[in-house]
Formats: structure tokens, sequence, C-alpha cells
């Protein structure tokens, strides 16, 4: 049997002030299922999406990431999942000393991949995305559409089996989101999870994805 | 797996957004190092004086009365036989009188001919390594050991005090140098972490997406590495161009050898490594 993709068991965590951010939180995504959480603008969206990736810890319960228990001293375990996480919005961002095809194609970088597999695979995701003609640019050049497109296109390239979007909406025109809807949509039918973070209900549909609404620290 | 392109091109980059700092970087190395090789230079140079000096050391050891003269090949043969020693020269009643006659330019001993009064001696030739006072007190041990060898005459006073003088160049040669050093590690490391503050937001993005902390130090290491031996090489230039156009005629200046001049290239070259790695090691902490 497939390991979860992610499990969120019991996790409770406090902000510096001593307030709840999560109450007995309990989530778990199976393989080639995705997660919608929906919830008002500082309920912890952004938190959940740092505890998957090992940027902060609970103050109980657990936080597994394809069978691997995060810990603030296991670095190496914490390393391994952010190789299979590609993220969008919230804590991640691009890097600004890189164009955007560096940034696109870090993921395959740091994965150690050929260059003629990373070339190949920057042309399709410029294509896919648009980006061909700020290829070349550096992100402070970008506008706001460009950027988040960039990001996706990051998230995409590697094929890392969990995506974890925050605010897919976030700076797009309604043109725009349309498109980046259908590259959710195709990356849910090829089999990958994504957890999507979104301030309002997305308004469609994703094959195998499940909503809740984050209020008071708490999954509905 | 790291990618050496993605080094390359990081390296690359670091230069050409601060090059003002990389330029400060290697000029206030070169500046250092170059007067530890100055100082290299006066080491080696002073060293081989001393050695003119040492090699100066006449070692006298006198033959016991009433030794017959008949006796005295053993005695040469026993002092040969001593390690360290070279060669032992006899110095006959005759010759002592020749050499004393040289040196005051008179003959003092006319009417002695029958009764020479003065000492019969051996003259050794010690082996360079073996001119110090630890050596030289175990070859007059060996010496008082053979029978009708007596007293053993050498500048004791001057050569304790040559080695007192060479051990305190030698201190203040190595503190001045560790000085240095760690003045060169301390900059180059302060340099990088002025270079790296302003890309933390990267960092953390890299670290994000996977990356370890071997991935990102790397091109620093690299660049520590290329600064530190560009800039000793750099000291060493400077050097040989002043040679060029400097002549001494009383000294002769000592140079240290090629290979030495490279490992030393190299030992800054890894000092500006380490410097690299932990110019950035607080900062990924950090971020991690």
């Amino acid at each position: 049997m497939k390991e979860p993709v992610f499990e969120l068991e019991h996790v409770h965590m406090r902000t510096d002030r001593g307030g709840h951010v999560f109450r007995d939180l309990n989530l778990k995504v199976e393989p080639e299922q995705s997660a919608v959480i929906v919830g008002s603008s500082g309920c912890g969206k952004t938190s959940l999406a740092e505890l998957l990736v090992g940027l902060r810890f609970p103050q109980t319960g657990e936080v597994k990431l394809f069978g691997e228990t995060l810990q603030r001293r296991k670095k190496r375990v914490i390393r391994r999942a952010r190789k299979k996480i590609g993220g969008v919005g919230g804590p991640f961002g691009l890097l600004p000393s890189l164009t955007v095809s560096e940034n696109i194609t870090l993921p395959l970088v740091i994965a150690g991949e050929r260059q003629k597999l990373q070339r190949e695979r920057l042309l399709r995701m410029l294509s896919e995305f648009s980006l061909l003609k700020v290829a070349g640019k550096y992100p402070e050049n970008l506008t706001r559409v460009e950027y988040s497109l960039v990001q996706f296109a990051r998230a995409a390239i590697a094929n890392q089996p969990l995506i974890i979007i925050d605010e897919p909406s976030a700076g797009l025109d309604p043109k725009t989101y349309r498109r980046v809807f259908e590259f959710l949509v195709k990356v849910a039918l090829s089999g990958r999870s994504m957890l999507i973070l979104a301030s309002e209900p997305i308004g469609r549909e994703i094959p195998g994805a499940v909503t809740y609404n984050l209020v008071n620290g708490e999954l509905a | 797996m790291i990618r050496i392109a993605h080094i390359a091109r990081e390296f690359g980059r670091n230069l050409r957004r601060n090059p003002g700092t990389a330029f400060a970087s290697i000029l206030s190395l070169t500046l250092l190092f170059l007067l530890f090789d100055l100082f290299w230079l006066a080491a080696g140079t002073s060293d081989r004086f001393y050695q003119d000096l040492l090699s100066g050391i006449r070692v006298e050891v006198f033959v016991e009365e009433p030794v017959a003269d008949s006796s005295v090949a053993p005695i040469k043969e026993g002092l040969e036989n001593i390690e360290g020693v070279f060669k032992a020269e006899y110095v006959s009643r005759g010759l002592a009188r020749e050499r004393l006659t040289g040196l005051v330019g008179a003959d003092l001993l006319v009417g002695y001919d029958e009764t020479n009064p003065l000492p019969r001696s051996f003259v050794l030739t010690v082996e360079q390594d073996y001119l110090r006072t630890a050596a030289l007190e175990e070859v007059e041990r060996h010496v008082r050991a053979i029978e009708g060898a007596g007293e053993v005459h050498y500048s004791r006073v001057w050569l304790a005090k040559a080695e007192n003088t060479k051990s305190i160049f030698l201190q203040v040669g190595l503190a001045l140098g560790a000085l240095i050093l760690a003045t060169a590690l301390v900059s180059s490391t302060n340099n990088i972490r002025l270079m790296t503050r302003a890309r933390a937001v990267g960092f953390r993005q890299m670290l994000l997406l996977g990356a370890g902390r071997l991935f990102i130090s790397l091109p620093f290491i690299v660049e520590g590495f290329l600064i530190g031996g560009l800039s000793a090489a750099l000291g060493w230039g400077i050097i040989f161009y002043g040679r060029t156009k400097i002549t001494f005629s009383r000294i002769e200046i000592i140079f240290p050898s090629q290979d030495d001049i490279i490992m030393f290239c190299l030992v800054t070259a890894l000092l500006g490594a380490i410097s690299g790695y932990f110019g950035l090691r607080k900062l990924l902490r950090e971020q991690a």
C-alpha cells in the first residue's frame, strides 16, 4: 500500500503571542488525491504550508510527508521532503538573482538532472505558460501575472508528487486564472497531489480534491 | 549531485553583482600576503646568514698530557667515529707554533725548540645539522669518553646567543604569520558575509526547493578558493617584479623554492575556501 502524500495528526500550534493557530488538526491526503483548504485571511493557511515544508513545527502532534515525520533536527528528512514539493505563493517565491528560465529550472538543477532534460522541460514550461518573451528577465521586471505564472511553471517542471498552492488566484486576471485552473486539473489528472490554500472557494471542481474549511484552527 | 555549470554561473553572478567587494577582498588579501612574503624572505635570508656564521665555529679537542705522539692516531679515529663529526684534523705542537707565528707575526717560542709548550689538539669539522648547543654537548660527551682526549673548546656563549636570537625570530615569525593568516581568514569571511547578506531571500528559496547547504555554499567556497590563491600569487608576483627592479649587492636575498611558493598559494586558497564556507554558514543556519 502506498504511503499518504502527507498527514497531519493531532497538530496543535500556537502563535508567538500564545494564541492558537491549529487545535487538534487532522488531515490526510492519499496519492492521487488533493485537498482544498478554504479560510479567511489570517486563519493559518500559510502556516499550514510552512508546516508541510518544515519551516515551522507544531507544539504537539505530527506532520508526516511521504511517510516520514518532519522534525526540526532532522534536516535531511526535511530536505528530502522539500525536493518532492512544488510550491506557488505563500512561503514560495522566486530568486531575485536568477532569470525566469533559471528560476524555472532550479528544481531540476537541484535534483542534478541533465542539462538536455532541463532545456527540454524548460521550453515546454515556457510555452505552456506563455513565458517565452520573459525568459531572460529577472523577477523584479515581471508583472504580477507573469510572476505567478513563473511560480506555476517552476512548481510543474520537476513533476514533484505534491504541489502546494497558496492563493491560486492571487494577482491573476480571470483569463489567466482559467488557464491556471486548466493546469490544476491537468496536474490532478496526472495523479499528482495538490494542497490548495484559498481565501475563497475556488469555484470549480478539481478531480480527486476534497474541500475543507479552516475555521478557528480546526478543519470542518 | 552538484552541477558544475550551476557553480560556475553562481560564481560569475557573485562577481558581477559585487565587483567592488571582490576587488577590495583581493586587494586587502594581496597586501596581507605581501607582508607575509616579505617576512618569509627576511626569515630565509637571516637563516642563511646564521648558517654561514655557524659554519665558522671551530670545535677544538686538546690532547691530554702526557699522551705520547704515537697514541694520537687512535684518538683521531675515535673522534672521527663520533656521530656528527665529519673530520678531525690533528694540530701538532709544531703546527700550532706555525699557526701562532702566523697569527702574531713573530715566533714567540724562539729558544723553546726542544720543549714546545703549546698543546696538541684536533680541530673537528662538525656536520651542519650538529652545529647546535644540544648536539655539540652530545659530541663533547662522546669526546670525553675517548682516552687521551681532554678539553673541548668552542664558542659556547656565542652559539647560545645566536640560538636564542634565532628562536626569538622564529617565535615572532610564527606569531606574525598566524596573525596575518587569521586576519586574512576573518577579512575574507567578512567579505563573503557582506556579499551573501543581500541574497538571503534567494538562499531561503533554494533551501525551500530542497537544495542542500553544500549546493548553496559551493560557489562561495570556490570563490574564496580562487580569491585566496589569486591574492597570494599576486603578492609573489609583486615581489618577483620588485626583484627585477632592485638589486642588493651586499646581501643575497634567499627566495623560497618554487614548490614552497605553490604550496603557500594552495594553502591560502584553502584558507579562502574555508572562509567561503564560514561566511555563509551562519546565514544558512538562520534561513534553514
